[in-house]
């Protein structure tokens, strides 16, 4: 079965299924923040990373299944699906990943730490792009070829993460290491900062007031490797972020984000939806 | 290597089933406010009908661990009695921003501060009415 048949029966499941919340209303696409999946819960998310590039090369439209288990109050655990399809150029599965993260701290603090550790079994056609590391455009060879070359890779990052008054500040710290190639230490960054449009909530139920919104805007891009440190070649991108809180388990987020350099994309439109199951049982 | 990677993989997804059986740990008696914390006064405690808004948070979301009407849960303690009353509004507003990875309490500083705040308004106006009684209709009812 296709990636895309995949998210779209996920889709269907979780919209079917609604009620009640405890979706975390985080508005980043590639920014992660302290707050780990609550524990026993299952979150389940459709997204997609549409790439409008430059010199004319196809539109893409990559889609990914995230499936996000909340495994202890200090560990979460991710499992990634993607695909990606162009305008006239077919479609493929590029892959998955799986990831962890672990807070070793108990309570919160000023600057709150997470390790973050993912490994990824990809082909060179993967185009989620939930971070960029190293420097260099996008391959854009037809997608046929590029399935052919698979990619075993192993990430980490160190996530440090605020909440200062009604902002969250998130910054993320990217090494990566091909186990296929030695291509050296690929480095890369991305940095947020949001916060709910409301102050107080309301006492009855809305879905379009303020408080269920967050907005704000995050930046990423990669930094060049320990191999090839080219600046003009690396990728660095600006996109604002909002997320809207539709059901009281789900959420829908929206993200455009804008190329700086000659070798990103002219812009990535991302839309995600995320349905929060929890499996937790009542006395 | 492929193989041996895979391996590792799999060991660490099975090993999170057993973990993810554990029962959270008994409440964590060292899980305290800083004092500067704990002295904080609420800002809305002239504002009791802020505590709506409050009873609203919690149905939404805390009411999956602690119970539809705070009574708790297995995995979380009641909010409706005396651990509530011998609590601090500061040291309340501080457990619920801070959270505890050990117990599994999640963290809710992504509110924005005045939501935390309300939350606390409706704990101490449950907990003042429902006492130690097992009348937990006052949930259903405005409160003042």
């Amino acid at each position: 079965m296709s990636v895309f048949r995949v998210s779209a029966l996920a889709l269907l499941f979780v919209l079917v299924i609604a009620s009640r919340s405890l979706a975390q209303d985080r508005p980043y696409f590639v920014t992660y923040d302290h707050y780990l999946e609550e524990p026993r819960n299952l979150e389940i998310a459709v997204a997609t990373t549409t790439g409008i590039p430059r010199n004319d090369e196809r539109v893409y439209t990559a889609p990914w299944l995230e499936l996000e288990y909340g495994v202890t109050g200090w560990w979460t655990a991710e499992l990634y699906l993607e695909g990606v399809t162009t305008h006239g150029g077919g479609g493929a599965f590029t892959g998955w990943r799986v990831e962890n993260r672990f807070r070793p701290w108990r309570d919160e603090h000023r600057g709150n730490p997470v390790l973050y550790v993912e490994y990824e079994n990809l082909n060179e056609a993967s185009r989620i792009q939930k971070e960029i590391v190293g420097s260099g455009s996008l391959p854009f060879e037809p997608i046929g070829e590029l399935v052919e070359e698979h990619a075993h890779e192993l990430e980490a990052k160190l996530i440090l993460s605020s909440a200062i008054g009604a902002w969250n500040v998130s910054e993320n710290f990217i090494v990566e290491r091909s186990l296929s190639e030695n291509e050296g230490f690929e480095f890369g960054y991305s940095v947020g900062i949001a916060r709910h449009l409301g102050r107080l909530a309301s006492a009855t139920p809305c879905r379009l007031c303020p408080e269920n919104f967050v907005v704000g805007i995050e930046a990423y891009g990669g930094l060049g490797s320990s191999e090839a440190f080219a600046r003009s070649e690396q990728r660095h991108y600006v996109a604002p972020v909002v997320s809207w809180r539709v059901s009281d388990r789900s959420t829908v987020k929206a993200s455009v984000g804008f190329g700086l350099t000659p070798t990103s994309d002219h812009a990535l439109v991302r839309i995600g939806y995320a349905y929060e199951l929890p499996t937790r049982r009542s006395r | 290597m492929t193989a041996r990677v895979l391996t590792l993989l799999v060991l660490l997804l099975s090993s999170a089933l057993p973990l993810a059986a554990l029962r959270p740990r008994d409440p964590d008696a060292g899980w305290t406010a800083p004092a500067s914390a704990a002295a904080k006064a609420n800002p809305l405690a002239n504002r009791l009908d802020a505590a709506e808004g409050g009873r609203k948070i919690f149905a939404e979301r805390c009411s999956t661990c602690h119970g539809d009407d705070a009574e708790g849960t297995e995995y979380a303690p009641d909010l409706m009695g005396a651990v509530i009353r011998r609590q601090s509004d500061g040291t309340l507003y501080w457990k619920i921003s801070s959270g505890n990875t050990r117990t599994g309490m999640p963290t809710f500083s992504y509110l924005p501060p005045l939501q935390r705040w309300q939350l606390v308004l409706f704990l101490r106006a449950g907990s003042q009415r429902g006492g130690d009684s097992n009348d937990r209709s006052f949930m259903a009812r405005p409160l003042p």
